[in-house]
């Protein structure tokens, strides 16, 4: 319940600046929202399942091509192309998941970030369909009861009903026993087995539901930039969702969105540094992983350590002990 | 014939680079458990560090070599001390971010310097080129993989008939026994972080003279020396030599003979297959081969 009310916060949070922000500001912000939905996803893969993935981007990027490919070669409307592009990534996921997830820790990490390597590879060179290195433009924007949804601030209330949707969604499959089941297989695999779950179908499951939430996040993208292009699907990017939900705190989806706000955020704001911007947002980075290794949300569940929702209590147990 | 001949020696030239690259990559993971993802930028860091002594300061060659393999030994001190320490115990995702994020400092640090004009750096056989059946070879190519087979010899030797390289994989293998035999853990790790810092900067000045020093060349170098790390199997030395050269060939044989915009799938193609097929690679992580 506790969850629900902190993501309506955010929510609301993002409604409520959405009236008080510039032009500038709303575009950030609804970058942070395509991203939270996509990092929200991988929080399925990383957070519950224990799943390291650094191809998450090539999920974002087949989402988004998929309804770029439909809406310009194919005249689609780019609702109706949204359903073949999600769909289609799931069946992706679940095809590469069941023989990728045998893979554990640093292994799958660099397995899927070989995948994401290799979608960037095939983008940049399959002209024929995919535009190569010029990318595809003139996506048609979406269209809702014959409302265009093409300024800043009309698409950042559309991307955050649909971020609500989807945190509900993922609150309400982390409370059931498929969610408990991946946090069990994360914890451990052996015992996760002897209780009668099925680890591979589990695991393949949380890469599947993960690829869903970045192919909707891709197909945010294309529908809201009108523009995609190889470099906005590299493995860069994969690094940087990661980023996003170990900075907010893995396990969480109120964290997953804080943590895609804040790295949206972030670069722009340390560009008052000067040229030299991004050398400290490294810094930085290392700073909130060496001071915070448990996110933002660890950080928070230890402040307020009695209202600890029951699945939290280890994590809040060792921040106790380390205390 | 004799284009083969001239492929064969860049694909070797460029396999040893990627080679050196993986080893220095290896031998952090089997000392540390570090999963280097900042691998790529020492590389760079390498050649950067012969721009500034060679190019910058124009320092004759030899001086300009060893003062830029000692600004490297420095910097993997620093690193060891800046990174490794605080983060050293923390889970593997968070040392994966953990030294992105380094990485991409690294990265604007060498561009604030250097700026984004891509440099040319020297090489001591500079402009040579021996014929070979017909083929034209850059005499720098072969000197590279000689230079290359030299270190890792060395390298052999250093880890399997020195005190201090057993002493080293005597700390990979446990590092609390090693502790308890009264080994200086601590100075040893930071050892394997300079040497693997060095041969990064070798692997960067060998290459410096093949591409033009960028600094965006990190991220390739780094995908490559994974790629060559997971083939010849994680952790293994041997495995990371001949990773690195398949890798090398792969790129240079595959840009002629199959699909220029292609060549790099060969690469991290194999490295998928091996990881289904294979996950410990050719040599697999035999503990004796650990640095």
């Amino acid at each position: 319940m506790r969850s629900v009310l902190v993501l309506s916060a955010l929510i609301l949070a993002g409604f409520a600046l959405s009236f008080a922000v510039s032009e500038y500001t709303l575009r950030l912000l609804n970058m942070a929202v395509i991203a939270a939905v996509a990092v929200i996803g991988l929080n399925f893969a990383f957070g519950y399942a224990g799943l390291i993935s650094l191809g998450h981007s090539a999920f974002v990027g087949l989402g988004a091509y998929g309804l770029a490919i439909l809406t310009t070669k194919a005249d689609w409307s780019p609702w109706l192309a949204a359903i073949p592009a999600v769909a289609g990534t799931g069946l992706a996921a679940a095809a590469l998941g069941y023989p990728l997830l045998r893979l554990k820790g640093h292994y799958l990490a660099l397995a899927t970030l070989g995948l994401n390597v290799s979608f960037s590879i095939v983008a940049s060179n399959w002209i024929e369909l995919t535009g190569g290195t010029n990318g595809i433009a003139q996506i048609p924007g979406l269209t809702l009861a014959g409302y265009k949804l093409d300024g800043e601030q009309t698409f950042l209330w559309f991307g955050l009903a649909v971020l609500a949707l989807l945190g509900l969604a993922a609150l309400a499959i982390h409370a059931s026993r498929l969610g408990r089941a991946m946090m069990a297989v994360r914890d451990d695999e052996t015992a996760a087995a002897m209780t009668g779950i099925d680890v591979t179908g589990v695991s393949v499951t949380a890469f599947v539901l993960s690829a869903i939430y970045a192919a909707i996040a891709g197909c945010l993208f294309a529908a809201h930039v009108h523009f995609v292009s190889p470099d906005d699907f590299n493995y860069a990017h994969s690094i940087t969702f990661l980023s996003m939900l170990i900075v907010g705190g893995e396990g969480s989806v109120a964290g997953a969105i804080v943590g895609a706000a804040l790295l949206t955020f972030l670069p722009e704001w340390l560009r008052v540094l000067g040229e030299g911007y991004l050398a400290f947002f490294g810094l930085m980075m290392l700073a909130i992983l060496v001071f915070l290794p448990t996110g933002i949300a660890g950080l928070l569940r230890r402040w307020r350590r009695p209202a600890l929702p029951p699945q939290d209590t280890a994590a809040g147990l060792d921040g106790a002990v380390s205390r | 014939m004799a284009d083969l001949i001239q492929l064969l020696t860049n694909g070797l030239a460029l396999g040893s680079v990627y080679a050196l690259a993986a080893i220095g990559f290896v031998i952090v993971y089997s000392a540390t458990g570090v999963v280097n993802f900042a691998a790529g930028q020492f590389v760079m860091l390498g050649t950067f560090a012969g721009v500034a002594t060679l190019v910058n300061a124009g320092w004759p060659l030899p001086v300009g070599y060893a003062g830029a393999l000692a600004l490297m030994a420095l910097f993997g001190l620093l690193f060891y001390a800046v990174v490794y320490l605080p983060l050293g115990r923390s889970p593997v995702v968070t040392i994966i971010i953990g030294t992105v994020a380094i990485g991409i400092t690294l990265q604007n640090a060498a561009l604030l310097t250097f700026g984004s004009w891509p440099f040319r750096l020297p090489s001591p056989v500079e402009g040579m080129m021996l014929e070979v059946a017909g083929a034209v070879i850059p005499v720098h190519a072969v000197a590279v993989v000689v230079a290359t087979a030299v270190l890792i010899g060395l390298m052999w030797l250093l880890l399997n008939r020195t005190a201090l390289g057993i002493a080293m994989r005597a700390v990979a293998q446990d590092a609390k026994t090693a502790r308890l035999m009264g080994l200086r853990v601590n100075a040893l790790l930071a050892f394997t972080w300079v040497l693997a810092a060095v041969l990064a900067g070798i692997a960067g000045l060998m290459l410096g003279p093949m591409w033009f020093a960028d600094v965006n060349m990190g991220d390739p170098i780094a995908l490559k020396a994974f790629a060559a790390t997971i083939i010849g199997g994680f952790g293994s030395l041997p495995g990371a030599i001949a990773g690195g050269l398949f890798v090398g060939l792969a790129e240079v044989l595959g840009a002629s003979y199959v699909s220029s915009a292609y060549k790099d799938l060969i690469a991290f193609g194999a490295m998928i297959l091996f990881l289904l097929l294979r996950p410990q690679g050719v040599f697999g992580e035999r503990i004796q081969d650990r640095g």
